[in-house]
């Protein structure tokens, strides 16, 4: 099996030593292989933000390793962490995705330009993800001049463009109204299922969870229970992800 | 309650806090400097020695400008403390504070804030000001000896306008707040940006903006004697050139290097100019005002220090750089302690009509005085010319002219006769020396002294008065003040005028500090990051800077026929400058970065 996110043993402590201290993460394991669509749920506060601002490069664990495709990023200087989100990492956040100074075709483009590609091999690429994700009649607009549901799908185009090996998204369709998000999640699935896109999503709600193929649940710190989809349904593993979560309380 | 809450929050972003309510500091110290420098009885009557209508007026003047250009800056620094502020305003709103209380406590945050800073500034302005006209005093080697640091009235009229203008800037926040939603309080750095698109009349623009500014360039080389149509229609014609160009210039070339993909798709390029793109068309206002302030800073120091080029006029304007009427033993005593390079005697017998020289004299020593020579309205030029005899004797001819100016009853016609006949002359026998040095500076006080110990009667003292070390002493009165004031409201100018353009960009900082860091979670590096700010502020500031050294260039036109070389040396006036804009640069850079790059 190919594995593209090993998280072997993290923990995070806030507070520095003598002060206050809060351990966020008391021991996390868990594989992700490529092609994978995983949701990870959780509490308020249980830490997923933590856990998936560590996944990417973003904050450091205090103690145990992760590793994607292979590198070991808890070894990167921060020089070395912008780089490698830059070429292994696609994000979504759940908002202010866009920088509204740009054309959503320059705000795809970034990511490539980030690398260092040049204009004539950018220009394509871009024009290809944007209509895998249908939104190229938008191209040229501005963040502002698009709908919520279109602004986190460029937000996924960029996310995309430059072949990530994982796209990492925290509360995707937060901010979307459920028709919108469901669209958004719709593409989510198709890329997973028909690019291979391997996904790492972070959710409270189970509708959007249920698109997954695989929820980690994450509980004071510490990953507890997971379901599996297998050949269910979407809607049938929704209800049982209804059904899980109501004996949870 | 409310109040911890609010101290809590202004302790939070001290650092900010700190840099503004410096900002006003320092705003209340210049205006408090100017007021000391235009209301000083002594200094202005005295040391300037100018006619004191005329100086009052430019002062007048100055005050005027310098009063607008606070105002306008006070503006900026209060977005800025709003900007800062907002945020926790929008929280007290959720909290639950009504909002009558909360007017309250911006007005009075707001008020308190401004009055302090005066306080502040009038102490440090004290202080500064002893210190600055002393330091300017010795170093440019100025002679200034009536200048009155306390004043009264200056500390009581920058009280009385910082409190009119932060009286007036608590009610626009307090207005501001009451109109916005809390929703917008808290999330004001995500608002979206408006987008325009109408190229076509752009176009249009940034042609109108480029000729008005060519327009205002040409017309301030015109003739001198129109300076009161020049003045008013340069203004105009560059304000509005200024503007235009900012407006439309600007964001078409960063249009068109946007389209640039090959340019543009360069690591965050693309985001630079997209910050720019928007900061420009926000900013239209503030750079045309910064640019027009640049130039008149830059002017004020150029033209002060230009000044200084009036001395080395008065000292070729005349030849000889002393004249003995009267020699006695302590005239003779300082006389010894000149460096001569020439000395000649001319010796003359008074009749009732008449002087008569010895035309020997003449051979021996011709007698030399200085042609002046105008083209249209420039600065004349002077020319060391012998005089022929027919000159000397000619009444209204220029040697004649000089040298009856320097005798005795001069009214009387002048002869120039042989030894033979001079010796049969009966009259009152007299003489004249006429001494030039070899370095006229380094001799002036020996030569006033001189000058000094011959004013024994009035008649004496009369044409003494029109000798080189005279009229030197009043040029270097009126050059020293001139320089002093050009040079003070440059620096005070470019104070304000760099803090303006700094609090504008930091303003627009909490609302930005979303997009850095956005970029940096999807993997830009942070040296890359760093890049893209100073690039971005490097452009705010050099656009204005640039339009600004470019209408001095042109503006220095204006003072052809009041300074002999208006371009001489402009180098150094420049460096200063530009190494003063540039701290301040880096200093916003520093800033901007604290805020925007803060984890
Ligand atoms: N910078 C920090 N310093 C100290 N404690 C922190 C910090 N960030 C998070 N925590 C704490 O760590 C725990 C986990 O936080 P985290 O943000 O990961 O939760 P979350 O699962 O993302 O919650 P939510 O669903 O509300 O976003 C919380 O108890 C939080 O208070
Ligand atoms: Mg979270």
């Amino acid at each position: 099996m190919n594995e593209i996110l090993v998280v072997d043993n993290v923990t995070k402590t806030y507070g520095k030593k003598g002060e206050k201290q809060y351990q966020a993460l008391k021991g996390i394991n868990f594989k992700i292989a490529a092609g994978e669509f995983v949701a990870i749920m959780g509490a308020s506060g249980s830490g997923k933000t933590t856990l998936l601002n560590i996944l990417s490069t973003l904050d450091k664990p205090t103690t145990g390793q992760v590793f994607i495709n292979k590198h070991d990023v808890s070894t990167l200087n921060t020089n070395q962490m912008a780089d490698f989100r830059s070429k292994e990492i696609g994000f979504i956040f759940q908002d202010f995705n866009l920088l509204e100074n740009l054309s959503n075709r320059e705000n795809i483009a970034l990511p490539l330009s980030l690398r260092g590609l040049s204009a004539r091999r950018i220009n394509p690429l871009v024009d290809r993800i944007a209509a895998k994700l249908g939104i190229k009649e938008i191209l040229n607009k501005y963040p502002a001049e698009i709908s919520g549901g279109q602004k986190q799908r460029v937000a996924a185009a960029r996310a995309l463009v430059h072949e990530p090996s994982i796209l990492l998204a925290d509360e995707p369709t937060g901010a979307l109204d459920s028709k919108s998000a469901r669209e958004l999640l719709n593409t989510m699935e198709n890329l997973n299922k028909h690019d291979g896109v391997t996904t790492l999503m972070v959710t409270h709600d189970p509708f959007s969870a249920s698109f997954a193929n695989h929820i980690l649940f994450i509980k004071d710190g510490k990953i507890g229970e997971q379901m599996i989809k297998g050949e269910k349904s979407r809607t049938d593993f929704y209800h049982e992800l209804i059904a899980h979560l109501g004996t949870e309380e | 309650m409310i109040w911890k809450l609010s101290l809590t929050g202004i302790k939070s972003r001290l650092k900010d806090y700190t840099v503004l309510f410096s900002g006003l500091v320092v705003a209340s110290t210049i205006f408090y400097m100017f007021l000391s420098l235009a209301i000083n009885p002594g200094f202005m009557s005295k040391d300037v020695n100018a006619p004191g209508q005329y100086l009052s007026f430019i002062f007048g003047f100055g005050i005027v400008l310098l009063a607008i250009i606070t105002f306008v800056y006070l503006v900026y620094a209060n977005s800025f403390l709003l900007s800062m502020r907002q945020h926790d305003y929008g929280m007290f709103m959720m909290l639950g504070a009504k909002s009558s209380k909360l007017g309250l406590l911006i007005f009075c945050e707001t008020l308190l804030t401004g009055i302090l800073a005066a306080i502040l500034g009038i102490i440090v302005g004290l202080g500064l000001t002893a210190l600055v006209s002393k330091l300017l005093i010795s170093s440019l080697d100025l002679h200034i000896t009536h200048f009155q640091i306390i004043l009264p009235n200056a500390i009581l009229w920058t009280l009385i306008f910082f409190v009119v203008v932060f009286f007036l800037a608590a009610l626009r926040n307090v207005h501001k707040l009451v109109r916005s939603k809390v929703i917008d309080l808290l999330h004001e750095n995500q608002k979206p940006i408006k987008i325009s698109r109408k190229n076509g009349l752009r176009v249009v623009e940034a042609i109108l903006g480029l000729l008005l500014l060519v327009a205002g360039y040409y017309i301030m080389g015109m003739p001198a004697n129109a300076i009161f149509f020049i003045i008013p229609a340069a203004l105009v014609t560059i304000v509005a050139g200024s503007y235009f160009t900012f407006d439309s210039f600007f964001t078409l070339i960063i249009n068109l290097l946007l389209k640039k993909k090959g340019f543009a798709y360069r690591g965050i390029r693309v985001f630079t100019l997209g910050q720019l793109k928007f900061r420009i068309r926000d900013y239209t206002r503030i750079l045309s005002v910064i640019s027009l302030l640049f130039a008149l800073a830059l002017g004020a120091i150029t033209v002060g220090l230009n000044f200084n080029s009036l001395k080395n006029q008065a000292v070729v304007s005349d030849y000889y750089d002393a004249q003995i009427v009267q020699n006695t033993p302590a005239v003779q005593k300082n006389v010894d302690k000149l460096d001569i390079k020439s000395k000649a005697t001319y010796h003359y017998v008074e009749t009732k009509k008449e002087l008569f020289f010895n035309k020997a004299d003449f051979d021996k020593k011709p007698f030399k005085y200085i042609k002046f020579s105008q083209h249209g309205n420039d600065f004349p030029t002077y020319t060391p010319t012998v005089a022929k005899t027919k000159d000397l004797v000619t009444p209204g001819n220029s040697a004649n002219t000089r040298l009856s100016m320097m005798l005795l009853n001069g009214t009387k016609k002048i002869e120039l006769v042989s030894p033979a006949k001079f010796n049969t002359i009966q009259g009152q026998k007299k003489f004249i020396t006429l001494i030039r040095v070899k370095d006229f500076v380094k001799d002036y006080p020996t030569l006033t002294k001189i000058e000094k110990l011959q004013m024994t009667s009035p008649m004496i003292s009369r044409v003494l008065s029109n000798t080189k070390p005279f009229t030197y002493q009043v040029v270097l009165g009126f050059a020293s003040g001139f320089e002093f004031m050009g040079f003070f409201l440059g620096i005070a100018f470019l104070t304000m005028l760099a803090s303006t353009l700094m609090f504008k960009v930091l303003s627009g900082a909490a609302s930005d500090k979303v997009r850095y860091e956005m970029l940096y979670k999807i993997g830009t590096r942070e040296k890359m990051l760093r890049k893209s700010i100073r690039n971005e502020i490097g452009v705010l500031f050099a656009l204005p800077g640039a339009l600004g050294i470019i209408d001095v260039l042109f503006g220095l036109r204006l003072f052809k026929a009041l300074l002999p070389k208006p371009y001489m040396g402009i180098w150094l006036p420049f460096l200063i400058f530009i190494v003063l804009y540039f701290i301040y640069y880096i200093v916003t850079v520093k800033l901007y970065e604290n805020i925007v790059l803060k984890k």
